[in-house]
């Protein structure tokens, strides 16, 4: 009951936004058919909505390459719903499973170097002019190099967004500990904590909120490099379907994989966000969160 | 016994003026006493404390407990400060037990002592609340019962009860002066105010430019209510802290 009231109350506060969503369905609809005819019956220049959910989904099935469940369409196979689903499942799967463990393994080491690093303050002062180098290093032209180096594998693109998210949550991480109320320290001091106590117990958990936001930073640039990895080199997952529509400017296919990619971006936030009332807990609300 | 030898402490500034918080302190404190540090803003209080607490490094002289010089924090000596410390990552159960846990004791026994605190300071309902749900008074006994359920037997309180509003201030008082009965620890503590010195001390240390100017024994009968302390022994040794903290002719380097 509760629950629903409040999803009113939210419908109410969001509608404007729900309105402006429902304007760009139109206006892309209307586009679709007021924009020139493509001489390729596969390419309209602004597919419809018709378009993408019919010809364009039914088309994913061509990424099916596996002689099993449903016919292959490379092997002379019809072009089938159920391949379609399963070309979708198959290579989400692996992006999702790159950008997991790159974003856990990045995050991990990122979040432990930090603290390292905080441990002492001459170490640091000696490392931070080289961390803001890294930071600065465009991250999408060090594709190729990553792929020089572990190939276009799926450690390549891991080790690619783990690399990605780690910088990030290194400089989150040094900031962060600076930002520990020196009470807090103290207190735990006279207390008898040890220096690792200290740091597993009072710094660790102190700097969670202000990570928070490098959780949320990092999580859109976890998908731009991943979906960049494929997209340049490894040659499966979503980003890589993107190119193979290319291939044949199969424009639907495009703005339907786009369109997947939009609704795990925003699950994935969803995701992170009810992580961070569980693990936050004990926060202070902020007016207005 | 706390013995100060020539405990002095200079602060060299951003600005690279020196400041000299403690000039040659020496005193000593025997145990089980109840000492109230006085003295205007600035001049030492805080110091004095923090390098008893071996939170701050003196540049010359000495402190020593139990014959052994203070190189740093140690279990023999508990803090209660006058900002909130109280962890807020920690249920309040988890904050009074984390003494014990840095000591290394079993989870069993630590649950049962910081319980038992908690009965004490009256707030053995709220274990596992937040501390962000509690008030401001709630989380000083909070800070106070993990001070004493870290064992200490010297406890060091710098203006912990500043903040809060004079009824709480009051009820507080009363906890602490109960505690202290009840457990015979050692308790110095800080504040600038003249009637909560005289509700809680058994002798006055007043502080002025870093140096102690006066060592009063406030022997007045407990409980010290609004009568004892009007009382011409009262009424004397408030004019004497008094005469110390207003007629201010030196001022220190910085205040
Ligand atoms: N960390 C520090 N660095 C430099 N100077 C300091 C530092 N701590 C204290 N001082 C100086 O030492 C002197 C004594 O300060 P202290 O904090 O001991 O005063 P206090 O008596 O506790 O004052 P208050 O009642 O305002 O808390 C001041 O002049 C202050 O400027
Ligand atoms: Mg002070």
């Amino acid at each position: 009951m509760g629950a629903i009231r409040r999803l009113g109350a939210g419908l109410r506060r969001d509608w404007i936004s729900a309105m402006v969503v429902i304007a760009l369905i139109v206006g892309w609809e209307i586009a679709g058919h007021m924009a020139p005819r493509s001489p390729l019956r596969e390419s309209p220049i602004v597919p419809p909505w018709e378009f993408i959910f019919g010809r364009a989904l039914t088309g994913l099935s061509d990424y099916w390459k596996i002689e099993m469940w449903a016919p292959v369409p490379q092997l002379g196979g019809a072009q089938t719903l159920l391949g379609a689903v399963l070309a979708l499942v198959f290579h989400s799967a692996l992006t999702l499973f790159r950008l997991t463990v790159g974003l856990v393994l990045g995050g991990l080491a990122g979040v432990l170097l930090g603290l390292a690093l905080s441990w002492s303050s001459r170490v640091r002062k000696l490392v931070a002019p080289s961390l803001h180098l890294a930071r600065m290093c465009p991250l999408l032209a060090m594709i190729p190099l990553f792929q020089f180096w572990f190939g276009a594998t799926n450690w390549a693109a891991i080790v690619f967004v783990a690399y990605g998210v780690g910088v990030i949550y290194l400089i989150g991480t040094v900031n962060a500990v600076a930002n520990v109320p020196a009470r807090y320290i103290e207190n735990a001091r006279v207390l008898g904590a040890s220096r690792l106590r200290i740091h597993r117990s009072i710094i660790l958990p102190a700097i969670l909120p202000e990570l928070f936001s490098s959780v949320f930073l990092t999580l859109g640039l976890a998908w731009s490099a991943v979906i960049g990895a494929e997209y340049i080199g490894v040659e499966s997952g979503i980003g890589r379907m993107v190119i193979w529509s290319e291939y044949f400017s199969n424009t639907g296919r495009m703005a339907l994989i786009t369109l997947v990619i939009l609704a795990y971006a925003m699950a994935s936030f969803a995701l992170c966000r009810k992580l961070q009332e569980r693990v936050l807990a004990w926060t202070p609300k902020r007016p207005g969160a | 016994m706390i013995s100060i030898t020539n405990a002095s402490c200079v602060f060299r500034h951003a600005s690279g003026r020196e400041v000299r918080a403690l000039d040659r302190i020496s005193s000593t404190i025997g145990d089980g006493e109840f000492v109230c540090l006085l003295g205007r803003s600035g001049h030492g209080k805080s110091t004095l404390l923090r390098s008893l607490a071996g939170l701050n490094t003196l540049t010359a002289g000495e402190i020593a407990v139990d014959g052994r010089p203070v190189k740093g924090p140690g279990i023999d000596r508990g803090m209660v400060f006058q900002e909130d410390t109280v962890f807020p990552w920690m249920t309040v159960q988890a904050n009074v037990e984390f003494g014990l846990l840095a000591q290394g004791i079993p989870a069993a026994e630590r649950q049962g002592v910081a319980r038992e605190w908690l009965d004490k300071v009256g707030l053995g309902r709220f274990g596992d609340s937040w501390p962000k749900e509690l008030s401001g008074g709630m989380r000083k006994r909070v800070a106070i019962a993990t001070a004493f359920a870290g064992g200490a037997p010297i406890l060091l309180m710098d203006e912990p009860f500043g903040p809060l509003d004079y009824v709480t201030r009051r009820d507080l008082q009363n906890l602490l002066i109960d505690l202290w009965r009840s457990t015979g620890r050692t308790i110095i503590f800080v504040t600038h105010d003249i009637e909560e010195a005289l509700v809680l001390a058994e002798r006055a240390l007043v502080l002025r430019a870093g140096r102690i100017v006066d060592d009063i024994r406030v022997d007045l009968t407990r409980p010290r209510d609004e009568e004892e302390r009007a009382s011409p022994r009262g009424i004397a040794i408030s004019k004497t802290i008094l005469g110390h903290l207003e007629l201010e002719q030196h001022t220190p380097g910085a205040a």
